[in-house]
């Protein structure tokens, strides 16, 4: 499987990327500027493709399967983990480079790479609720959210994601989020199905049934927010009982065909200018502290987007769960099928 | 000896096919009803020791433990055979009259209809479906018309519940319901319905006696080339249902891209076989049945 087919072929420079060869990245859709990758390519001539997953399983599942022809992938942080457990990550050096500097060490999540040996911290961002204000009136978290149905008439949405649904009643419950207790995990459960006559619908298709006006609130990415910049009535907000967040990580597999110019790759985004551009599209954030100052002035001033320590304090991130992932699948289950 | 080489000749020219079929049909078959009864890898994938509790599972000894007995993936398994069920019978309403109608018309608009009833096959599933999601919403163009005409006062709710699965289903399916249905009524024997009005039936008797038993054939037909796909469909619950309405398909999808539990998914592609072997069997005795009394 070479990285063509359904790949969005960036080659912009062909002739000159001939000799400078080619990079094969894999990544989530919708998960990288476009531009950053343009650049990329006008200042080194290398010729790059983008494939593009829509799960940490996918993704592993392709690359268990012997998958080759890909150089770089984008991992979360517990995938990440597991990769380099199943020895499918290549040790890039990446920590001995200038300008690591730039990356905040907070955001050194993987275990299993401390130090930053093998990835580079690529973005993080949050989970949290949209919601159109002049439906909803102010929305300040779950409670909130759930009460939309009866207060208001309007309709609201969760993700169709197991671990994010579930977090939801842990966090209400105030455990982990990662709990692997089976008493924890039903008392999350019970939440959920507690709340669930007032969801409509476990979707991802939030962006345009909120610009309809179709559902009044909806569980979604951050990176929603790249949908309603001209509609102020639309609002994102980090639930005040805590939420979520996300990491990725970007990762030089063990078995790519153009390691030196998946490193050119990786040095390319250190820099803070190359950062802020991603930011600047994605809505994300980015470990890269001194983007923070490049990014546009509408995300630096969001605290929403631009998360400050105090919201950072009630944010979880996913971890692998092991085994313990039976439970949570026979959890999500129920409540899909609960009537 | 003629017999002998023609056997032989027979051999040789069927022996790509089966090797066809042994590698892309056999083969995988093999791995799933292997992997069914190994254990989960904890990555995904399997290890190479046996577990049988990826069926105790399924019927509801979800942990392996005999005292918790939770059926929700058999209660999902029933819910999808009867959603199934349900497609069948709305196609074969649906499809049935039409057949006749269809059948009736002059050869230039017949060819119009085959053409119409083959248009969707051009266009991706997915985008038929969106197509559906556009005109079902709240806000959608099946309310705003209903709106309009003043025949509801509030957006009717179908988005995201079980009808609109089942619409759904109806709509994907009803293809496959008319192509048998049709080529079965256009081959009736229309002596036999006027000998048997001539001879005193009624219209109700002529068409339990005469029509109904000529039909069956398209009409078994018909319904199992509904059902199997139904029972497995995934992509319709997960778009118009908003993955309320989970099916089976859904759930062997979940086992692969987010559980990492490939046996479990292995098990539950196994009895989904199981089902639709048993759903053919019974077509086929019955048609053999009715052949033997015509």
């Amino acid at each position: 499987m070479k990285a063509v087919g359904i790949a969005s072929v960036l080659a912009l420079a062909a002739g000159m990327a001939q000799a400078e060869g080619s990079l094969a990245l894999y990544n989530w859709g919708d998960y990288i500027n476009p531009d950053v990758l343009t650049k990329f390519t006008e200042e080194t001539g290398i010729a790059v493709t983008l494939d593009t997953y829509s799960s940490n399983e996918e993704m592993l599942a392709k690359i268990q399967a012997g998958a080759t022809g890909y150089d770089i992938v984008f991992p979360s942080v517990h995938m990440n983990d597991i990769m380099i457990k199943l020895g499918l990550l290549e040790k890039t050096g990446i920590n001995s480079h200038p300008d690591f500097k730039n990356i905040n060490p907070a955001f050194l999540r993987a275990k299993e790479d401390p130090a930053s040996e093998y990835c580079l911290p690529y973005a993080w961002g949050t989970v949290g609720i949209f919601y159109n204000e002049a439906v909803t009136g102010p929305i300040t978290g779950w409670a909130d959210f759930f009460a939309i149905p009866e207060k208001t008439g309007g309709k609201i949405t969760l993700l169709d994601d197991m671990r994010e649904v579930i977090a939801i009643g842990h966090i209400m419950n105030g455990t982990s989020v990662n709990s692997t207790d089976p008493a924890a995990v039903q008392a999350a459960t019970d939440y959920v199905l507690a709340h669930k006559g007032a969801v409509s619908a476990f979707t991802y298709e939030v962006p345009p049934m909120l610009t309809s006006g179709d559902i009044a609130a909806g569980h979604f990415f951050v990176g929603g927010n790249v949908f309603f910049t001209e509609t102020p009535n639309i609002k994102y907000v980090i639930p005040a009982e805590g939420g979520t967040m996300y990491q990725e990580n970007i990762c030089m597999l063990a078995s790519a065909p153009n390691k030196e110019n998946a490193r050119k790759f990786m040095e390319f985004y250190l820099r803070p200018e190359i950062a802020a551009l991603n930011v600047a599209q994605q809505f994300n954030g980015t470990p890269n502290t001194p983007a923070n100052d490049l990014t546009p002035e509408a995300i630096k001033s969001n605290p929403n987007i631009n998360v400050g320590a105090d919201t950072m304090a009630r944010l979880q991130i996913f971890e692998d769960i092991g085994a313990a992932l039976k439970l949570y699948d026979r959890a999500w289950n129920t409540i899909r099928t609960a009537q | 000896m003629a017999n002998r080489r023609q056997s032989v000749a027979l051999g040789i020219l069927l022996a790509p096919v089966t090797l066809f079929l042994g590698v892309f049909f056999l083969l995988p078959l093999g791995i799933i009803a292997l992997f069914s009864v190994l254990t989960p890898g904890l990555y995904g994938g399997v290890e190479w020791a046996f577990y049988h509790w990826n069926y105790g599972r399924i019927f509801g000894w979800a942990d392996g433990i005999i005292e918790i007995y939770e059926p929700i993936y058999l209660q999902i398994l029933l819910r999808s055979l009867s959603f199934a069920a349900l497609t069948v019978i709305l196609t074969l309403i649906l499809c049935y009259p039409v057949a006749f109608w269809v059948s009736r018309l002059s050869e230039r608009w017949r060819l119009v209809f085959m053409f119409l009833i083959t248009l969707p096959f051009f266009s991706s599933l997915i985008v038929r479906l969106y197509a559906w999601l556009l005109i079902l919403k709240p806000s959608g163009l099946l309310n705003a018309a209903l709106l309009a005409l003043g025949i509801v006062d509030v957006p009717l709710e179908i988005l995201y519940t079980p009808t609109a699965v089942v619409l759904g289903m109806v709509y994907v399916m009803v293809p496959f319901m008319f192509l048998p249905l049709y080529s079965a009524v256009d081959n009736l024997d229309r002596s036999q319905i006027e000998a048997s009005l001539d001879l005193g039936a009624n219209r109700v008797q002529t068409f339990v006696k005469v029509v109904l038993p000529q039909t069956l054939p398209g009409i078994m037909g018909g319904a199992v080339i509904v059902f199997i796909p139904s029972v497995g469909n995934f992509v319709v619950p997960d778009v118009l249902g908003g993955a309320k309405g989970l099916m089976i398909g859904n759930l062997v999808e979940q086992q692969f891209l987010s559980s990492r539990n490939w046996p479990f998914g292995s098990a539950l592609s196994m009895i989904i076989m199981a089902v639709v072997l048993t759903v053919l069997l019974i077509s086929v005795t019955r048609a053999r049945k009715a052949g033997g009394h015509a």
